[in-house]
């Protein structure tokens, strides 16, 4: 029982920052290797202003009292304007793989300052501390706390839900899906591109740093072993199985992609008594499925069909695309599959 | 000239690296007309209407829409001017139906800022009903009534064309520059395309015209500008200008060539 509550725990904090990379790379069509950064600073963030001055010899910036609520809101207020640095400089004039380059070139600095600059957040071991939070004020018990946490995560990710799915079906929706399906046309109709997808990055980056507190509070403790850039990448098989830039989509798709592998991979035996041998077998997994949903459904489970009311959506197909091959129809790093563009390719 | 000029360029020039693909070149456009920009392959015609619209930074010149010195601005900051461009090949936003490439045509910006749409919900909506109605009567207008929830991607060249002229249609621009609009598209739908444009002009909107096909040209337009190497060599009407030596010997090649 205790299993499937933290199973379902972190389907809803993972769904979260998925949430936060469809803003980015479903809406906005950019292809962002640093989402994850925004993950550790959220979950780091709130572990230093809620669990007091660092003990000798852990040390760690800040070290404040703070209620893990306050501490939240901080934590995102804080990453947001280094998301806006960020995309400030990678957005001006870099696309598709520069662009990710660039992201990536961040997240890796970061990852390495994180492990090596101890007094930041105490480099390779991490730091711990942040027990039960809010249980005290709110009088949980111990043993019911685990139910208390999931309902916080699945009132959170409602919430984010409801508001982006208001954003995804209004003019903004609209607007910010036609700069990544062509920015030229998008900035001769009088859209500011730049404008548009830096505030869609912040977005984004606020809504993975908000993944990254709601973390903190399920893991209680962070290092540099918990993380690593390329856990991005399966946020993006989430919005790629769900749906890209469908938000309920999305949701779906994370919590197939986290249940289901996590299920079908539990029972692996440890192969030569390693322990690494069943998550190992999940990360081919999940990069296979990267692979089979480009090449056979790249619209995804759900595709987004922004604009369709609900009435016309039964007269059409649900094919996303038409004609052309695979690598036509869903580049992973183009704003936007269509024409066949041969400039425009996925990875491979 | 009586009219007052809505669009006026002086002296523009571009250099990529050593070839100046537009060389001091200098027209103007009154308003309420249908200009032509004519010229053979190679003539700067593209990259001019690039600098006019703020798609590529011009090293010298001058762009002045409607007395307002433009050039080298940002191009949303031009198209909110009311100047609108077209591209050569239909650049439609293809996963979004034709109908969302009316509206995006349409420029109701305020609409589209996050925090409206979060907190006044529905005076966005109110407005986005009232342009819908507006988008429906140009689809009408355009034949795409049947294909307004389909995806732009999914449409034929020649329905591409259409939603280009719609979205064009619903901006009502002041002036709008047409980048080879004939470009693929068969006698039938030309004719539809030529009343579109006679369409934007009673509308009010000034029209110039890059184009190859001179038929089209002499029909539609009530001025042509002739460009050769990034220069203007002639402007005028375009009987007055089929006779003229240098135009005819920049589409033809002089006789003296050799």
């Amino acid at each position: 029982m205790s299993y499937w509550i933290s199973i379902l725990t972190e389907a809803c904090i993972f769904s979260i920052m998925a949430l936060g990379l469809n803003v980015i790379w479903g809406w906005a069509g950019d292809f962002d290797l640093a989402l994850y950064g925004y993950v550790a600073l959220g979950v780091y963030l709130t572990i230093v202003m809620t669990t007091g001055p660092a003990l000798s010899p852990t040390q760690y910036i800040l070290g404040w009292h703070l209620p893990y609520v306050l501490a939240v809101l901080l934590a995102v207020v804080i990453v947001l304007p280094i998301a806006a640095i960020v995309g400030a400089v990678a957005l001006r004039n870099l696309r598709e793989i520069y662009f990710a380059i660039t992201t990536l070139g961040v997240i890796s600095v970061l990852y390495v300052i994180v492990q090596i600059y101890t007094p930041l957040f105490n480099g390779f071991n991490g730091i711990a501390g942040l027990v039960t939070p809010m249980a005290g004020p709110l009088h949980i018990s111990y043993s019911n706390y685990a139910y208390f946490l999931l309902a916080l995560c699945a009132v959170v990710l409602l919430i984010v839900v409801v508001v982006l799915q208001r954003l995804s079906s209004s003019p903004y929706g609209r607007a910010i899906r036609s700069i990544r399906d062509n920015e030229q046309a998008a900035a001769a109709f009088g859209r500011s591109v730049f404008r548009s997808k830096l505030t869609a990055y912040v977005l984004g980056a606020g809504l993975a740093a908000l993944g990254g507190t709601l973390f903190a509070a399920y893991l209680g403790a962070f290092n540099p072993s918990a993380w690593a850039p390329q856990e991005i990448l399966t946020l993006y098989a989430a919005v790629l199985v769900g749906g890209r830039g469908n938000v309920r989509g999305v949701v779906a798709g994370t919590f197939i992609v986290y249940i289901g592998f996590i299920e079908l991979t539990r029972y692996l035996p440890n192969v030569g008594g390693n322990a690494e041998f069943g998550p190992s077998v999940r990360q081919i997994l999940i990069g296979g499925l990267i692979v089979v949903m480009l090449k056979f459904r790249p619209q995804g489970i759900f595709p987004d069909r922004h604009g369709v009311p609900r009435s016309a959506r039964r007269t059409q197909g649900t094919s996303g695309a038409t004609g052309g091959g695979w690598r036509d129809r869903l580049p992973l790093l183009a704003g936007r599959a269509s024409g066949g563009r041969p400039e425009q390719d996925v990875i491979s | 000239m009586t009219d007052a000029a809505l669009l006026e360029v002086r002296a523009l020039t571009k250099t990529f690296g050593g070839v100046t693909a537009v060389d001091d070149c200098s027209f103007s456009v009154r308003a309420g007309t249908v200009v032509g920009l004519i010229g053979p392959n190679g003539a700067g015609k593209s990259t001019t209407i690039d600098l006019v619209s703020g798609f590529g930074r011009a090293d010298r010149g001058s762009v002045r829409f409607d007395g307002e010195e433009v050039v080298n601005r940002a191009p949303h900051r031009i198209s909110r001017l009311g100047l609108i461009r077209t591209f050569q090949a239909p650049r439609e936003w293809g996963s979004l139906t034709v109908r969302d490439n009316v509206l995006l045509g349409m420029r109701a910006f305020g609409r589209e800022s996050i925090v409206r749409n979060l907190f006044a919900a529905r005076r966005v909506r109110r407005e986005e009903n009232a342009d819908r109605l507006r988008a429906e009567e140009i689809l009408e207008q355009f034949s795409l009534a049947h294909l307004r929830y389909d995806r732009a991607e999914t449409l034929s060249g020649g329905q591409k064309r259409l939603v280009e002229f719609a979205r064009v249609a619903a901006a009502e621009p002041r002036l709008v520059i047409l980048d080879e609009p004939m470009g693929g598209v068969n006698p039938v739908l030309g004719e539809r395309m030529s009343q579109a444009i006679k369409h934007f002009v009673t509308r009010g909107s000034t029209v110039v015209i890059v184009e190859h096909n001179m038929r089209f040209i002499e029909e539609t337009c009530d001025e042509v500008v002739v460009m050769d190497l990034g220069h203007v060599i002639a402007q005028g009407h375009y009987s007055t200008l089929r006779d003229d030596e240098r135009v005819v010997s920049a589409y033809l090649g002089s006789v003296d060539d050799g």
